[in-house]
């Protein structure tokens, strides 16, 4: 089997060696209702109302959902329509915190003795995708009786640079990693689990490893540091061989792939009963002083986040939530840290790539190194002809959006703009 | 805080560029440069500035008059000067390498809408042109030292001169009469590694090409080892065939391309009128790129078939 | 229209090679000399004259069904006579246009002609559009084969030119060098008038020959 090979993006992994750090209980959280895919939650508090650490604030509504819980304890002082991360408005719940970080007394661990008691207590703990794309957990565990699950892959490669939350997961939450992959094994009943991490983290390589070895079924698979290991189709065919076909689910070909951060959140809910409240940010780029990595209640402004590292540089250019291939640019420091934000960067002036695009000089490059074997410079004539027929002739829709085109374009076109852009254009035209 | 910038991602770039890229051919170029200066003296060096500064000139002052975005700054006006002059023999008149120029960069690169878009190779087009226009002073080759004719080896094959051949060290070398870049092997596989190296070309096109001619020479009872190293087989199959606008973007495309043109050459090397048929065939073979990459389109990864 | 818009609408706005792109193949095949073009051009207006003059004569005698191909007989029977007095009268002209001569029958400027004005006018009218056409027509192909002779041959009307005789560029006596020298004409008319000479407004769009390839449908 030849395995998507990806291309050479810089690793810039700085804070790869750093125990995260918690920061000072910030004065003010926002906890957006929506911080993954889905419905938004429903707020079930009052302005006023007191709440403590771990409480329920946002009720799920429906199954693809998440409930959101308090990240700190104190004074809800408006449930209002924010400027979320990308230029929508989104209904948040705003908290002052009295700083006592006092735990919510009702927190008790959830039983769970089948798969059903699984997925309700997965659902509970508030876990959404954390790798990024934020899908409520519990849903993508619960698959259809006819499929024959064969492999859970947990995707440790965060094969984006700067980011190490992930790394720091399965090195310092080792042991919650993997009772987690003990609990998807007992409940779910997989052939075989798989923990895929690129081979420049060669710690969590160890640790991980020394642990998955005692058992059978489960085993770690290296895979070679290069972008976009983590995308998950890349990640099911290198581990697997298996393709997954064009509109189908990853379960189509009995795989489900889930983010290692992820695993060990709902691991330890189950066995302490605090759901996800605060995350591991990596805060690093060329504008940050001391990067670091910081564990941050949910809804800190991230200004907060690089203040306590240091602060940032007086050239700041760019700042971008996530990592900056796949991240969000955002305008200003105010927004909160979400569910999926795994990392915070600040860019210096002289790194932000900000040349003019030229002609294409048809050199082939993106289309050599899609992992989706996808044609972006094809694409992208179609999108400027807004010929429809063409857009599905190249399969724009299956666009990983990895922006791997973009990043290699001597000629610098936007290609991963026009990718998504097409999408749109494609799915409106339905 | 400063006001900060909103784009879309990737946030990091691999820095390549068109100018790095029309600059990593250049140096690939420059042995052969250095080569066909000492071959064939300082008037090589003339032509070659002509040129180029020809080329620069008229992209610029075209782009100028159209009032459109000046792009000499990339390069690709050089590279495709230099490239010219590279077909060229030594004693050319110094207007008709102008001319050629001319065609070169706005017959066939601006009329067509500028960098990427022009259909055939710059250069090679502007050589046909001008073995057209100018047969004499085009097929008219100077005395190089050390070698006995200063016909084209190509050319005593065609006219069964054998005895005036070269040795195949010396055609390796260069040592024999012909255009100004396309004699020294030894400095075009330089810059052909150097180019492979950088990842500005892949191994496809000339790998396939030079093969083809091999074998298909070998198997009609030429002798393959002139035919390779004889004539522009190595300056085609390097910097010619490769043009990225003119080549198909895939692998397997390539590996096509250069079995089309490798085939082509051949047929008009033994069956055709002119010695040399390099130029013609890969001329022939971009006008079919377009075919070419429509036959190789990649299948998505896990896409229905449409 | 006046009798004098007719006239200059044919060499000008509405020039047969430049504008309409009508009549290309003997504009690209016998325009490497200035005096086979002006023979040709000239030949052409001729036969222009006598079908534009003989169908608007008999435009109410011809029925409308079988009007195509008594335009071809009438035009036949006056391309041969004019074939015959070239042969006669300028045998060198004759030699040097061959095939192209017999062929003006299915030039499509004197199809468009008849089709487009001699149907719909009278005599006279007709005599004067024939005439303007004829002049554009040679006008344009003079003009190709100015560039053509002078880069091509370095000479203008067999004089040869001091300075360019031995430095020709031979491409454009050839083929290719045609299709070159009539693309950069139309460039440069096409880059003076801002794109204005291409647009037709008074010919119908219905009757032009790319009617079906357009796609506008026929709308004016």
């Amino acid at each position: 089997m030849k395995k998507i090979k990806g291309l050479h993006a810089p690793h810039c992994k700085n804070t790869a060696e750093m125990v995260p750090v918690a920061i000072p209980t910030p004065a003010v959280v926002t906890l957006p209702m929506k911080m993954h895919a889905g419905k938004p939650a429903i707020p079930v508090v009052k302005v006023g109302d007191q709440v403590k650490v771990g409480q329920l604030v946002g009720e799920a509504d429906g199954r693809i959902s998440a409930p959101v819980h308090s990240s700190v304890s104190g004074t809800v002082k408006s449930i209002d329509e924010i400027d979320g991360l990308i230029g929508e408005k989104r209904k948040s719940i705003v908290i002052a915190s009295d700083g006592e970080q006092a735990v919510y007394e009702g927190l008790t661990p959830p039983i769970v003795t089948n798969l059903e008691e699984f997925l309700d207590a997965v659902h509970a703990s508030g876990v959404v995708g954390l790798g990024g794309a934020g899908y409520p957990t519990a849903h993508k565990l619960t698959v259809k009786e006819s499929v024959q699950l064969d492999y859970i892959i947990i995707n440790g490669a965060e094969c984006e640079p700067y980011i190490t939350s992930d790394t720091r997961a399965m090195v310092d939450d080792a042991d919650n990693v993997f009772e987690g992959a003990l609990l998807l094994k007992e409940y779910l009943k997989p052939k075989k689990i798989v923990i895929g991490i690129e081979n420049n983290k060669p710690e969590a390589i160890k640790e991980m490893r020394e642990r998955m070895a005692t058992v059978d079924g489960m085993e770690v698979c290296e895979l070679p540091a290069r972008y976009p290991q983590g995308e998950r189709k890349v990640l099911v065919y290198n581990v697997t061989g298996r393709i997954v076909p064009e509109g189908g689910r990853l379960t189509d070909v009995g795989c489900i792939v889930i983010n290692c951060t992820t695993v060990a959140v709902f691991a330890h809910y189950i066995k302490t009963g605090m759901p996800l409240v605060s995350r591991v940010v990596t805060v690093d780029g060329s504008a940050v002083n001391t990067p670091k990595n910081v564990i941050a209640p949910l809804g800190t402004p991230i200004g907060e986040l690089f203040d306590f590292c240091g602060g940032l540089k007086d050239d700041v250019k760019k700042i971008i939530m996530g990592g900056p291939m796949m991240g969000a640019a955002v305008p200003n420091t105010d927004l909160p840290v979400l569910k999926i934000t795994n990392a915070i960067l600040a860019i210096s002036e002289k790194d932000v790539e900000a040349s003019k695009p030229t002609a294409c000089i048809k050199c082939g490059r993106c289309t050599a190194k899609c992992p989706m074997r996808l044609m972006p410079s094809h694409i992208e004539d179609a999108f400027e002809l807004k010929n429809i027929d063409l857009l599905k002739k190249y399969k724009v829709n299956m666009c990983a959006e990895c922006s791997c085109c973009a990043f290699l374009c001597p000629a610098r076109r936007p290609l991963s703009q026009v990718m998504v852009l097409s999408k749109k254009m494609l799915w409106e035209a339905k | 805080m400063n006001p900060v910038t909103v784009s879309y991602a990737p946030h990091i770039h691999n820095h390549a560029s068109t100018s790095h890229i029309m600059r990593d051919v250049l140096i690939a170029l420059s042995p052969a440069l250095a080569g066909s200066v000492l071959i064939f003296g300082m008037r090589a060096a003339v032509v070659i500035f002509m040129c180029v500064a020809s080329a620069v000139v008229f992209e610029w002052g075209y782009q100028k008059i159209m009032k459109k975005q000046e792009t000499i700054s990339d390069l690709s006006a050089c590279v495709t000067g230099l490239l010219l002059a590279f077909n060229l023999p030594v004693d050319i008149p110094l207007w008709q390498a102008v001319f050629g120029s001319g065609v070169a960069i706005i017959l066939v690169k601006q009329f067509f809408g500028g960098i990427g878009k022009n259909f055939a190779n710059p250069a090679l087009t502007a050589r046909v042109v001008m073995l057209i226009s100018f047969p004499t002073a085009m097929s008219t080759w100077a005395e190089v030292p050390n070698a006995v004719s200063s016909a084209t080896p190509l050319e005593l094959v065609q006219t069964g001169a054998l005895q005036y051949m070269p040795s195949n060290l010396d055609l390796f070398l260069g040592l024999h009469g012909g255009s100004l870049g396309e004699t020294s092997e030894l400095a075009l596989i330089i810059g052909g590694v150097y180019l492979i190296a950088r990842r500005v070309i892949t191994w496809h096109i000339p790998v396939s090409f030079i093969g083809t001619v091999y074998i298909l020479t070998a198997i009609l009872g030429e002798q393959p080892t002139v035919q390779l190293l004889a004539g522009g087989l190595f300056i085609g199959a390097i910097f010619m065939a490769t043009d990225y606008p003119t080549s198909p973007q895939t692998n397997s495309g390539r590996l096509i391309f250069g079995l089309g043109c490798g085939l082509l050459t051949v047929i008009i090397r033994v069956w055709g009128n002119y010695p040399e048929g390099v130029s013609f065939a890969i001329l022939f073979m971009n006008c079919i790129v377009p075919f070419i990459n429509k036959l190789t389109m990649h299948h998505a990864l896990g896409g229905k078939k449409a | 229209m006046s009798r004098y818009a007719i006239l200059i609408k044919g060499i000008a706005k509405e020039n047969p090679v430049f504008v309409l792109a009508l009549g290309l193949c003997p504009a690209l095949a016998v325009s490497s000399l200035v005096s086979n073009a002006l023979g040709m051009g000239l030949a052409t207006t001729l036969v222009l004259i006598g079908t534009n003059t003989v169908i608007s004569i008999l435009r109410n005698v011809i029925p409308d069904k079988v009007r195509i191909p008594c335009y071809i007989v009438l035009i036949a029977g006056l391309v041969s006579i004019v074939q015959m007095l070239v042969q006669a009268f300028v045998y060198p002209l004759y030699l040097a246009l061959g095939i192209f001569l017999p062929l003006i029958t299915v030039n499509c400027i004197v199809f468009a002609r008849a089709e487009l004005f001699a149907k719909k006018n009278k005599p006279f009218d007709s005599i004067i559009d024939a005439i303007g056409t004829g002049l554009g027509f040679t006008a344009a192909l003079v003009a190709i084969a100015t560039v053509r002779e002078v880069l091509g041959h370095g000479s203008w009307f067999g004089i040869p030119i001091p300075g360019l005789a031995e430095n020709s560029i031979s491409l454009f006596s050839m083929a290719p060098g045609g299709f070159i020298a009539f693309g950069l004409i139309i460039a440069v008319i096409s880059k003076i008038s801002k794109g204005r000479a291409a647009k037709l407004k008074e010919s119908g769009c219905a009757s032009c020959p790319s009617c079906a390839a357009c796609g506008k449908g026929g709308a004016e």
